[in-house]
């Protein structure tokens, strides 16, 4: 539970004491901060130094009319908080925070790239999620902006490289090892990897943008279409964080059934990476008992949702459908075959040879650097820092299930990787006590079409780490803003940072091991 | 006039050319099998009585695919790998007596067994120009790959052929199956597990199969490859697997001498064992291959110089004193 809450807000209120910010409790995360254009990096130097696992979850850009907002969404020990700053449109220029908080960096080239807002000083230039024949001047998250009017230039500029001696190898957009389209632009030396420069964006589908021009309940759909592995996490994040707006009370079994959904989920995308894994350091056969073994964890999504993959059985108000009492049974059955599994499979992951040459000591994120850069879920868990929105933020019925929270402290590969393979066995036994404590009575509850408005913030913990959802709305059937940070977004510094020095054969095991979700990250 | 027929029968038919490649295509699906039924699938089931016409039907249909040719490549070189590369190993097979004898009598010379280790590193040479000559990065990462690995490995691959050759005092190959009454596996059993893991370096097969790391250098040599000349570069690299376990039957386990001699057909009994022991050892290796991870390529060069060479010269001596001072005793 957030039990120094009180101690971030005691803080914040004697150290920024006589300065021009405007500290409210409560509305985005704990507290809201709003602050000025000259005085908000003051707030991030207080905040790092009171707490180590401070960092930017989100950096939520948002068109007010004449404004810009600019929404830093801050994580420390557990609570969230929120520090706003607004700046005119006519002179859009912020000083980056990205040298106090690195974790920043990505977050703030995001906001350049849909909004306009320059951060100098920030050390990424180039677009981030837009192609490079995007016009100059058009920001397609403002909302003046007429998507006929975008003509996009004919020819791409030259890209420039002065790189020297250094060998440029591009892994992607196209790449065996990747399994969806982003590129890396990696500089070697001979077979050391001296620098790594992301492009993603090659999956941007304007969901955010998209999401604006339909109803709460169709975005509930669209937002599952972020990420087909954690759908439901996309879900859950955005059912609750308009439940919060509209502050309805989802009832206990629907709590409980989300929970299960959720944890199927983490199941099923664990035993994914697990086994993709295997195939990035040549080792098929795990590949392939891995993926046998996710097989019946599809057909426990198929009998709770009726969906195989994208399980579209969340809404507002609770869950579509109720389980059903000849299923459950058949449910406890198919864990309880994988419960059996799983010492065999934990045991291959520990002691196998070739696994422990390959995984070992490659890709080490230090704990320090972690907390730095602001890694989320098993990537953090496996260096030792304990986060986990379930436990820091508890949500659904995580609050009333006991569970474990995995941490272990080498901080590589190996680690990471066996984070997710004890996740495994908590995930069993989170269903089994939902089944074993499953409540009676109504699993889901009316909710009106039009939210009044209001604006809210949200974490959920997908498989892949914390997973951020901001939504404002206008009082009409229709969000105003929907603003996703997922997972990936937040990880993939930390493998920019720990390739380096590395030899370019570690790439991919130590780029596996971040769970990457490109469509995630592009969204 | 009959001798000529037969010559041309033993060169093209059996033991040669045909015997060879579909002796190659049905250790193709052997592996695959056995890859598949140890990773849960089934594996090629449709073409032929449980699929055994597959690697025919893949080598068929790559023929028939369309052929580019880079415009940055050493065309002439790129063109004439795949094809000098299966040739080469073909050649070398004639040299071992698959029936009891080479596959053109009379063919076989003193110190032949040197000859064909040389064979061997041409291939393996000719593998790493078909890279070199696509001007493709990821082709050449896999070809100087394909280079590193057999540079270092065929000193130890060498060295331990080296081992039959002490025990039969010969470095002819026919002298070294004929005094193999007893197996050089039960005589020297060290360095015919030293062997077998050289040769899987050497084959590039897990775990040392950097070359082909698909999530690392794509396709490796074979990138820019496709049509009619991915399909012989396919080939013989499968001739080269069987190749390297023939060579394993015929320098540790007895090549086509039987435990039982039977009188009749020496030629049929022979070919029966010397394609049970290939087999056999087509199955350990493969067994070996989806056991175990990729290894990386600075690690496996480092077990070479560090392991497998030491060892390999410790082998070496080890067998030389049996050689020359403990079993004559016995």
């Amino acid at each position: 539970m957030p039990n120094n809450s009180i101690d971030i807000i005691r803080i914040l209120e004697t150290k920024l004491c006589g300065k021009p910010v405007q500290i409210i409790p409560g509305q985005l995360g704990i507290v809201t901060v709003k602050a000025s254009v000259e005085g908000y990096r003051d707030i991030f130097k207080v905040l790092i130094e009171a707490d180590e696992k401070t960092a930017i979850s989100a950096i939520t850009g948002i068109d007010l009319g004449a404004n810009i907002g600019v929404f830093y969404h801050v994580r420390t020990s557990n609570p969230l908080l929120t520090i706003q700053v607004e700046v005119p449109k006519e002179n859009t220029t912020l000083r980056t925070i990205s040298d106090i908080a690195p974790s920043a960096a990505l977050h703030e080239l995001e906001v350049t790239d849909l909004l306009g807002v320059t951060f100098e000083g920030n050390p990424s230039t180039g677009h981030l999620v837009l192609p490079e024949t995007w016009p100059d001047g058009i920001y397609p998250l403002r909302k003046d902006v007429n998507a006929n009017e975008v003509k996009l230039n004919p020819e791409p500029p030259e890209e420039k490289s002065d790189e020297g001696k250094l060998v440029k190898i591009i892994i992607g957009p196209q790449h065996p090892a990747l399994l969806e389209p982003e590129k890396f632009a990696v500089f070697v030396e001979g077979e050391t990897v001296r620098k790594v420069e992301p492009r993603i964006g090659y999956v941007h589908r304007g969901i955010e943008k998209a999401s604006e021009s339909r109803t709460y309940i169709q975005d509930v759909y669209l937002v599952e279409r972020i990420c087909g592995i954690c759908n439901s996490c996309h879900a859950t994040g955005f059912v609750e964080t308009v439940e919060k707006i509209l502050k309805t009370e989802v009832p206990e079994r629907g709590k409980y059934l989300r929970t299960i959904i959720l944890e199927v989920n983490r199941l099923h995308s664990h035993l994914l990476t697990l086994g993709h894994a295997g195939l990035e350091i040549g080792y098929e056969v795990l590949f392939q008992y891995f993926w046998r073994d996710r097989e019946p964890i599809m057909d426990i999504t198929e009998m709770l949702t009726g969906n195989r993959v994208i399980s579209s059985s969340l809404t507002v108000g609770g869950v579509r459908r109720d389980i059903k009492d000849n299923d459950i049974p058949k449910i406890r059955a198919v864990l309880g075959d994988l419960r059996k599994r799983i010492p065999f499979y934990t045991q291959v992951y520990r002691d196998e040879p070739s696994i422990r040459a390959r995984m070992q000591n490659v890709g080490i994120l230090k704990r320090d650097i972690a907390l730095k850069l602001g890694v989320v879920g098993p990537v953090a868990r496996g260096s030792g820092v304990n986060i986990d929105v379930r436990k820091d933020e508890p949500y659904e019925a995580y609050g009333e299930i006991p569970f474990k929270v995995i941490t272990k402290d080498a901080g590589d590969t190996w680690a990471r990787m066996n984070v997710r393979m004890d996740e495994i066995e908590e995930s069993i036994n989170i269903i089994e006590y939902a089944l074993d404590n499953l409540p009676p009575g109504p699993f889901r509850v009316k909710v009106p079409r039009a939210v009044p408005s209001g604006e809210a913030v949200n974490r959920v913990e997908a498989p892949r780490g914390e997973l951020f959802y901001y939504v404002k709305s206008n009082g009409t059937t229709m969000p105003e803003r929907v603003k996703v940070r997922t997972p990936t977004f937040a990880n993939i510094p930390a493998f920019l940072t720990t390739a380096i020095g590395e030899p370019l054969a570690d790439v991919p095991p130590n780029f596996v091991s971040l769970d990457p979700c490109f469509s995630c990250t592009d969204r | 006039m009959i001798d000529y027929l037969l010559l041309i029968f033993r060169v093209l038919v059996f033991p040669g050319f045909t015997f060879i490649i579909l002796f190659t295509m049905f250790c193709d699906w052997v592996e695959r099998k056995i890859e598949a039924r140890m990773q849960n699938r089934m594996g090629p089931s449709f073409t032929g009585p449980n699929g055994i016409l597959q690697p025919f039907a893949d080598f068929v249909k790559l023929l028939t695919k369309e052929e580019i040719t880079p415009c940055d490549s050493k065309k002439n070189v790129f063109r004439l790998a795949p094809i000098l590369a299966l040739s080469v190993l073909i050649f070398a097979f004639a040299f071992l007596p698959i029936d009891g004898t080479s596959a053109i009598p009379g063919m076989s010379f003193a110190g032949d067994l040197i000859f064909v280790m040389a064979l061997v590193s041409i291939a393996n040479f000719l593998l790493f120009l078909a890279g070199w000559s696509s001007s493709n990065p990821y082709s050449s990462i896999g070809a100087a790959r394909v280079l590193t690995q057999f540079l270092g490995y065929d000193i130890p691959l060498v060295m331990l052929a080296l081992t039959p050759a002490f025990l039969a005092k010969s470095i002819t190959i026919s002298a070294i199956v004929s005094s193999q009454w007893l197996p050089f596996l039960i005589l020297a059993p060290w360095a015919f597990v030293l062997f077998v893991i050289t040769m899987q370096a050497e084959l590039e097969k897990d775990p040392f199969d950097v070359p082909h790391a698909e999530s690392e250098v794509v396709a490796g040599h074979e990138t820019e490859y496709s049509g009619a000349k991915l399909a012989f570069l396919k080939l013989a690299r499968d001739v080269q697997i069987v190749f390297g376990a023939a060579l394993i039957t015929v320098l540790f386990l007895g090549g086509a001498n039987g435990p039982v001699p039977f009188g009749f057909l020496p030629e049929f009994w022979g070919t029966l064992w010397f394609v049970l022991k290939v087999l056999g050892v087509v199955i350990v290796s493969e067994y070996m291959t989806v056991l175990f991870a990729r290894l990386r390529i600075d690690q496996v060069v480092r077990a070479n110089w560090r392991l497998i060479l030491p060892l390999s010269v410790l082998s070496l001596i080890l067998t030389i004193s049996l050689v020359y001072w403990i079993y004559p005793l016995v």
